[in-house]
């Protein structure tokens, strides 16, 4: 039995020769082959790193650790060759350059510094260039469809997580189940789709075992999803071929896949959809003996993916041609949240997020109030002074100005300092402020239009009879199930009571008997 | 699932109105389908599923409607015609060309009103119609009880007697025909209550807030998210052998390192959670075989099977300590005694003659200590009450009440258990008594009921401590949650139980709940936590640290979880038709659904200083550097 796939089985611990994802930043998703020391590398002394904005990741450093492990970028002491090399490679790149250990000292020293000062870090910091955010550490995920879509370089459009989920549910693809897939694409309904099926690998006792068949007409797609499938050990579950699949059809060597659910991610789904019929399709003029894709002993499933309105309608129509029931087309809209705590008050500091307007009403009056005792206060001498309406008016104006920005400084004066203020500091940042939830920035509001139909297994005039034959039907049938009228149902619910009754009677009987026996 | 309609089967009737009847077919009934007629279940046993099945008119001399396969050129004809049709918006022979104009006006109000209504409830209809419909009700009613060719009849007549139906456009005629056309015609279809049918069913036509407002949407999202898949290959611990004087210590101990691909699951959905999740690893329903006769066969061997192990257990008096035949079945002496189950009802229904072809193995009897369930692919169920309800399961074939089960997938693969034996294992009565030993001369002295309660009360002793212990072993492969329980206290008890990268997927049908939770790891706290601003935690091990038990400020241990967020979908359903394509007018409503998702992290031991340099002039916006900083704790 060939080693299970990482995607399917990754095990407790990170292994040589495996993939892995790392997690530089929370959307930032690096996959990675983790590769052994001695195995062909750039020349660093460590064997194969991983540079990254957050610093340099040697692959021994992350091998044999458990998944989901906090990696520091400074665990090993790079020899001296590496580093220079490193340093050349990263000032190419303009990145980092700090040797891990400076690194680590660094780390600390502008975490220190930075907690007293927001200013610090980049003037006491060794760091040459002026780099942004970096860090010392990222985290290893162990390779998921999810995290797997999200690290995807896009290569063409992508079935995302929110509609290959919907798809895969609604295809049935359950442990066991044969899928097509035509359109591989960048491969992220793949994946999902090997999870989904996957059940074993199939073995001389039970041959058939859930798989994806693959099709892909774009060459250079192909050899790059067949590296990509070898590497991820999945060449036993996807079974991907080159082809042409509106000319050439489903077929695997002229023989039938036996697919219990389809999946178009293809330009002109009606054109590939007459190969997918139970019987040859009436304007399927071939010859050669019809050999149908589908397995003749379920219903097939099948969903398309398509962009635009027209390829649905042109798809439904030719589905309804070819027999297809339960046609039903839906779009899935998907929104991300982010939550935040929203702090608003005109005694906050001020620090990003914070929303220095009054918190209600009564903050804003008790404001309006202060200035306005303030503003009093102020003008008496002035009134006192004389001078014209206008002038007077001009200078109140000034003076408002400035009355404003002193109340407001007046009102912050305490919070800036922040430890002396016992209001602002019994509440901590992360409790501070109503929690709230909002929409990323940008949400992707279409994706595709999923067409869903499903095709019931042939049905013939035999079959028919032989079903007839097993469960006769004779006009003997005195329950009834289903939706009843009130006559039926208080029928039913005598006899129900009459037959507990019986029961009961019965039962018993049977315990007199038994008791005496046992006296006997 | 099946690919054809079995004998006491789940199945659901769509009916061309648009509702669902969910019903077991059992053979030799008459299936009622109230106003659209009935018909004997043997119609429908035997084929296969998503055929449309129309009441045929009763044939002289018989007493039921037989059933006629539609073909699905018949289903669409309407629309071939329409697609057939020069172009699709055309009026109506009579009407004037022009859609909408002011004359037409009134008209597409009325049928625009007539349509609205009668969509919702049907009195309403009569009204309309009185004014256009020349039909009376009891002449309908006249028609309907003649033979009337599967309610087309009655269609045709309503639209001939129509008074004003020169008058409608196209597309109003369309909709009166469809309306008429659900309303009277006689077809029906039958589906496999598979979950995403069952849920559908559940959400739209029953109670909605039984399964937290589940949408397919989020059970697809929270399955992938959970990464719950097949988690290999069976694993069985081996019997111990333990004889009856065997107490405690002839238990078998956990092997950690066999435990895989088990799923650690909060399910207040009554079990449709469960039942997804164990779709997805491929043990809700029973192995299925490519050839019917070959799955009828094993089916009712299967039946026969659980019957005979169930009499053959029977005790005698040499057998006395092996009676367990399937390791899960309980208490068959009672089963025996008194036959007071339906159980044994059932089992003498489906003793049928069975196929021989197929040698039956015995598998040697297991001791009491021996445990029943899989080391791999499970699901763990913890629940609050002390019965886990799951009562959905039975649409599956599963009980999880019934004490002997016939063999299903679940039994071997389902761990349930409680919050306190979970977490307070000592204060659980069942978990922390010993269990019973006897001599077997002892045993043989006693009666039959008092031997059979002996054995049954070491199994469940046995069943217990393995579920109990193997759960408290952690390393689970995933978290999946749908729970009306508070998820950051289920969170605190989970969390460490955890495998380093397993996913947690927590379905809510609200957002309140998961922002609370996703607050619990804001990156305000992860920097205080990191940064030493914590001084309860100064000279904690990791190990403590996992098991963080909670303060006010900060409820959960900000540094086990990676990648955390919410996220919601929806499917918005279209209509296709030709010309006449757009979104369904209505949807369900009610709660939105909401998934909160995340990694188990494994922060390093010690401190792990980042350079923290928060470029705060720099930041344009709130969301994007408050995510990009997520990852770089202070």
């Amino acid at each position: 039995m060939p080693e299970v796939s990482p995607f399917l089985e990754p095990g407790p611990l990170t292994k040589v020769n495996s993939l892995a994802i790392l997690q530089l930043s929370r959307d930032n998703l690096q996959p990675v082959y983790l590769k052994s020391p001695d195995d062909e590398h750039d020349g660093y002394a460590e064997g194969a790193v991983v540079n990254t904005r957050y610093g340099s990741f040697p692959h021994s450093t992350m091998i044999g650790v458990p998944w989901g492990s906090q990696i520091r970028a400074s665990k090993v002491d790079t020899g001296s060759r590496g580093r220079k090399r490193k340093r050349q490679l990263d000032e190419d790149a303009g990145r980092d350059v700090a040797s891990p250990n400076e690194n680590e000292n660094d780390n600390d020293n502008g975490h220190e510094v930075e907690a007293r000062d927001a200013h610090g870090p980049a003037v006491s910091n060794a760091i040459k260039k002026a780099v942004a955010d970096t860090s010392g550490f990222i985290h290893i995920l162990p390779p998921i469809p999810e995290i797997w879509t999200m690290s995807l370089p896009h290569r063409t459009q992508v079935v995302y997580t929110p509609d290959y989920s919907y798809i895969l549910h609604r295809l049935r693809a359950r442990p066991g189940a044969v899928i097509i897939e035509a359109g591989a694409g960048s491969g992220s309904f793949t994946h999902a789709a090997a999870r989904a099926v996957y059940n074993g690998y199939s073995t001389a006792t039970s041959p058939r075992k859930g798989k994806v068949i693959s099709f892909e007409y774009h060459e250079q797609r192909y050899h790059k999803m067949s590296v990509e499938l070898s590497e991820h050990g999945l060449e036993e579950i996807v079974h991907l071929t080159h082809r042409d699949v509106y000319k050439d059809g489903f077929l695997l060597d002229g023989k039938s896949p036996e697919a219990d659910a389809i999946f178009l991610d293809l330009p002109a789904p009606w054109d590939a959809l007459h190969h997918l019929s139970r019987r040859r399709p009436a304007h399927g003029g071939d010859e050669a003996p019809w050999v149908s894709v589908l397995n003749p002993k379920r219903s097939a499933y099948v969903c398309t993916f398509s962009p635009c309105i027209e390829q649905v309608t042109k798809t439904v129509s030719a589905m309804r041609r070819l027999g297809w029931v339960d046609i039903e087309m839906v779009e899935i809209a998907h929104r991300k949240l982010h939550t935040a705590r929203d702090r608003v008050g005109l005694n906050l500091a001020i620090d990003r997020g914070v929303n220095n307007s009054a918190r209600d009403v009564d903050e804003a009056i008790a404001r309006l109030a202060e200035i306005e005792d303030r503003f009093r206060e102020h003008s008496r001498p002035k009134g006192g002074a004389g001078g014209s309406a206008a002038a007077g008016g001009d200078v109140d104006d000034m003076d408002e100005d400035e009355d404003d920005k002193a109340a407001v400084a007046a009102a912050e004066a305490p919070t800036n300092g922040d430890a002396s203020s016992p209001a602002s500091s019994s509440i901590p940042s992360w409790m501070d402020g109503r929690l709230v939830a909002r929409g990323e920035a940008e949400i992707k509001t279409h994706t595709s239009y999923l067409v869903f139909a499903v095709l019931p297994r042939e049905w013939t005039a035999e079959d028919e009879a032989a079903a007839a034959e097993k469960y006769p039907c004779s006009a003997a049938e005195k329950k009834i199930i289903g939706s009843m009228d009130k006559a039926a149902r208080k029928k039913e619910r005598r006899e129900l009571l009459a037959a507990q009754q019986g029961n009961r009677k019965a039962r018993r009987k049977a315990r007199d008997e038994k008791m005496g026996e046992g006296a006997l | 699932m099946h690919s054809i309609i079995r004998p006491n089967a789940w199945v659901a009737v769509k009916l061309p109105s648009g509702i669902t009847r969910v019903l077991q077919v059992a053979p030799n009934t008459t299936i009622s389908l109230g106003k659209h007629g009935a018909f004997p279940a043997n119609l429908i046993l035997g084929r296969p599923y998503h055929l449309t099945f129309e009441l045929e008119d009763k044939r002289p001399g018989e007493t039921f409607s037989r059933l006629r396969a539609v073909p699905p050129s018949e289903l669409y004809a309407e629309v071939f015609a329409d697609e057939e049709a020069p172009s699709c918006s055309t009026p109506a022979p009579g009407t004037t060309e022009a859609v909408i104009t002011a004359a037409d006006g009134d008209e597409f109000s009325l049928v625009d009103a007539d349509s609205g209504k009668v969509v919702v409830r049907s009195n309403n209809e009569a009204i309309d119609d009185s004014a256009r419909q020349t039909l009376t009700q009891e002449e309908i009613e006249e028609l309907k009880r003649d033979g009337n060719n599967a309610g087309k009849d009655v269609i045709a007549k309503l639209l001939l007697s129509h008074t004003a139906l020169d008058q409608k456009t196209s597309f109003s005629l369309a909709k009166y025909k469809l309306l008429k056309t659900k309303k009277y015609i006689r077809r029906f279809q039958v589906l496999p209550i598979d979950v995403p049918n069952f849920s559908t069913w559940q959400l739209e036509e029953r109670d909605a807030s039984r399964i937290l407002d589940l949408r397919a949407e989020m059970m697809g999202l929270v399955g992938c998210w959970g990464n719950v898949h097949y988690g290999g290959e069976d694993v069985y611990l081996d019997d111990p052998k333990a004889t009856s004087e065997q107490g405690h210590e002839a238990c078998p101990v956990v092997q950690e390192q066999l435990l895989k691909g088990r799923w650690l699951v909060v399910d207040d959905t009554c079990g449709l959670l469960v039942a997804a999740l164990a779709e997805r690893m491929g043990v809700l329903s029973p192995e299925e075989t490519d050839s019917d006769d070959e799955a009828d066969e094993k089916s009712e061997d299967k039946a026969t099977d659980g019957a005979e192990t169930a009499k053959d257990s029977a005790p005698t008096d040499e057998n006395i300590k092996k009676e367990v035949v399937d390791g899960d079945e309980e208490s068959k002496e009672t089963t025996h005694q008194g036959s007071d189950t339906e159980m044994a009802d059932a089992q003498d229904e489906d003793q049928k003659p069975r196929a021989d072809a197929k040698p039956k193995h015995h598998r040697p009897r297991a001791s009491d200590f021996a445990i029943p369930f899989s080391q791999t692919n499970t699901i763990t169920v913890v629940h609050g009450a002390s019965q886990p309800n799951l009562s959905f399961l039975n649409y599956w074939g599963f009980d999880v009440t019934s004490p002997n089960h016939p063999p299903h997938p679940l039994l071997n693969h389902l761990l349930t258990l409680t919050w306190l034996q979970l977490l307070k294992p000592e204060l659980d009565t069942s978990y922390s008594t010993p269990p019973l030993t006897a001599s077997s001369e002892t045993l043989s002295s006693w009666k039959p009921s008092r031997r059979g309660n002996f054995h049954r009360k070491r199994r469940r002793y046995a069943r217990i401590r393995h579920i109990v212990d193997t759960a408290r072993a952690g390393n689970f492969s995933g978290l999946v949650c749908a729970s009306t329980m508070d998820p950051i206290s289920i969170m605190k008890h989970a969390l460490p139980l955890l495998a380093g990268g397993a996913p947690v997927s927590i379905y809510s049908p609200t957002i309140e709940p998961l922002t609370a939770l996703v607050d619990c790891f804001s990156v305000n706290r992860r920097t205080a936590w990191t940064s030493g601003a914590v001084p309860e935690i100064a000279d904690k091990s990791n190990e403590e640290l996992e098991h963080w038990a909670g303060t006010e400020q900060f409820p959960l241990n900000p540094t086990l979880l990676l990648g955390t967020s919410i996220q919601t979908s929806r499917a918005r359903r279209w209509q296709v038709l030709p010309g006449r394509t757009h979104p369904l007018m209505t949807e369900r409503g009610g709660s939105d659904g909401f998934i909160f998702t995340g990694w188990k992290a494994k922060p390093a031991e010690g401190k792990v200083a980042a350079k923290g340099k928060f470029k705060r002039r720099k930041l344009e916006d709130d969301s994007a550097p408050q995510s990009e900083a997520a990852e770089t704790p202070a």
